[in-house]
């Protein structure tokens, strides 16, 4: 009965949507209709013929892979940046404030200046030069990008850890402190576990900016791939099914994304909802 | 029975220790103020005072959690500084890590000292049964228990750590009183078959009274006088022995606190 209504009460927003949609589509000739946009997604590995793009399955796996690396370095170098301004007051004072100050700037704002610090560089460039276009996966993950995504998702983690580590009870730590830990298995069993929710917290926050920030550099000119490259191209010739079909995709990436980070947080952090 | 006193070894000594904190409110509160005191071999000695009166500054100061201002405090012949081997803590929030099931905060102590899983398992078992929790809670979270399991799952992990002297912050406080007395009950049998030097601290005159061999009295700050308890475990709180002493520790802990009323 619950998951009836669950699912009655989740779908209204969505027929409601739907049904707009559909009025408009056949409203308008911009607006795509509805069977145009299925058709796109039901085949979603054919590249379309009339757009200079690559299908949505490529699309989709060139811009899950740049935020792969732009994000999983944002988290490596948050978590730690996140441990030394946690742990050392002499360096989040020195840290803090230009943090707050970089995390108010959208990531997108540096994408220029990315691309001349960076230039066209990518892995495949740096690894083989003028062969790099043989590569065409690694040719992609421009650094510029990567780094804009870095930037995105790098500061709700390190400010988020940081809080989780300044946040560790002192009971906690006396209570292993007492039984004869040293430094090291301080961070280990009490510091590290106290602040896991904290850190994914961190994480969840800046996996959704990394998404959001993909499909944003990508719809900047100087990409030629991807989601954001998708809706980008759709837009130039008008073939706005292809533009709402990457949109869809994204929409349901974007969850998994979310859904995965709650479960994780979830199953490290349980504990502290319940904790009385 | 003076002689006698002399004669068992101290363990824990408390020689004029002190210990301020500045704080912005009161920029020189002496928690605790030329405090001496022995706690001899193998005997439980409890303190009991006034809410705030410094016992648990006492007890850190013991478990070398804080260093004293003033005067040291002396174990197994060197002045404490720092945490020692051997000295186990129950603190007065029981101190259980949320994260971790009841059978890793048990077996904490041996995975910090580097022990086998294997070891680890028996020994927490076997702590678990001494304290009396059933053996299905040894993978519950802290949060899963009652306040009374909590309070046996924290005894048992002193216990695991098999200390020879114990510390333990009213390690049964705010439980009802039948739990209370049953909890009671155990640790005088945990300490008869093992016999570690305890330090209890309590606000419950009946409890000192039936656990201490040795109850001190502590008003603000200072210890106020030391009564031997000399009776024979199990006891009964309500024995005329029992409750002779308990009158005894009430009239002292009155006289203590009239000069400090204004
Ligand atoms: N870290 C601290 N900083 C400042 N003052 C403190 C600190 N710890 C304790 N005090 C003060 O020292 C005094 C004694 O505190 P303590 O915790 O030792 O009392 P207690 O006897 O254990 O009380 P209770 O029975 O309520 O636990 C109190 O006045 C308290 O405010
Ligand atoms: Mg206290």
């Amino acid at each position: 009965m619950t998951l009836i209504r669950k699912i009655a009460l989740g779908s209204i927003v969505p027929a409601v949507l739907l049904a707009i949609w559909w009025a408009m589509s056949l409203q308008s000739s911009v607006v795509p209709s509805i069977g145009s946009v299925v058709e796109v997604l039901m085949n979603p590995s054919v590249a379309p013929a009339d757009l200079d793009t690559t299908s949505i399955t490529a699309g989709a796996q060139i811009s899950i892979l740049r935020v792969v690396l732009g994000f999983g370095l944002a988290g490596i170098t948050g978590i730690v940046a996140g441990f030394l301004i946690g742990l050392s007051r002499t360096s989040r004072e020195i840290f803090a404030p230009a943090m707050s100050v970089a995390m108010a700037i959208s990531p997108i704002a540096w994408l220029p200046v990315s691309i001349i610090v960076f230039g066209l560089a990518t892995p495949a460039s740096v690894l083989f030069g003028d062969e790099a276009w043989r590569y065409n996966t690694l040719d992609q993950l421009s650094f510029a990008v990567v780094a804009v995504i870095w930037y995105g998702a790098f500061f709700p983690v390190a400010l988020n850890t940081a809080a989780g580590v300044r946040g560790v009870r002192r009971a906690h730590m006396e209570t292993v402190r007492v039984l004869g830990a040293g430094r090291m298995q301080m961070l280990t069993k009490v510091i590290l576990p106290a602040s896991m929710p904290a850190i994914f917290t961190g994480l969840r926050l800046g996996g959704g900016i990394a998404w959001r920030v993909i499909v944003a550099a990508e719809i900047f000119p100087g990409t030629r791939s991807g989601l954001g490259y998708m809706i980008s191209a759709s837009h130039e010739i008008g073939e706005y099914r292809y533009a709402f079909a990457a949109i869809i995709v994204i929409g349901a990436i974007g969850l998994v994304l979310d859904g995965g980070f709650r479960l994780l947080a979830w199953r490290v952090g349980h504990w502290q909802a319940k904790e009385r | 029975m003076e002689t006698h006193q002399t004669a068992t070894k101290s363990v824990l000594q408390f020689r004029d220790a002190g210990k301020r904190f500045c704080t912005p409110a009161r920029p020189d509160l002496w928690a605790v103020r030329d405090l001496s005191l022995d706690c001899p071999a193998g005997k439980i000695t409890c303190i009991v005072g006034p809410s705030g009166c410094g016992k648990t500054t006492l007890l850190r100061l013991a478990a070398g959690l804080d260093d004293a201002t003033t005067g040291q405090v002396v174990l197994n012949g060197a002045t404490v500084s720092g945490p020692s081997q051997g000295v186990g803590l129950v603190s007065q929030e029981g101190g259980l890590l949320p994260w971790m099931s009841v059978e890793q905060n048990v077996a904490l102590g041996l995975s910090i000292a580097g022990r086998s899983r294997a070891d680890r398992r028996a020994r927490a078992a076997r702590a678990l049964g001494r304290v009396h929790l059933p053996p299905e809670v040894s993978k519950s979270f802290p949060h899963e228990l009652s306040g009374g399991m909590r309070r046996r799952a924290a005894l048992a992990r002193v216990l695991c750590s098999e200390a020879p002297v114990l510390l333990m912050d009213e390690p049964f406080g705010g439980l009802d009183e039948h739990t209370r007395r049953k909890l009671q009950t155990q640790l005088v049998e945990l300490w008869t078959e093992d016999r570690p030097t305890i330090l209890f601290i309590t606000h419950s005159i009946e409890e000192a009274v039936m656990l201490a061999d040795r109850v001190v009295v502590m008003g603000f700050a200072t210890k106020t006088a030391e009564i031997e308890i000399d009776l024979t475990h199990p006891r009964d709180p309500l024995s005329p022995d029992s409750l002779d002493c308990q009158l005894k520790i009430r009239e002292l802990l009155q006289q203590t606190r009239q000069p400090q009323s204004l």
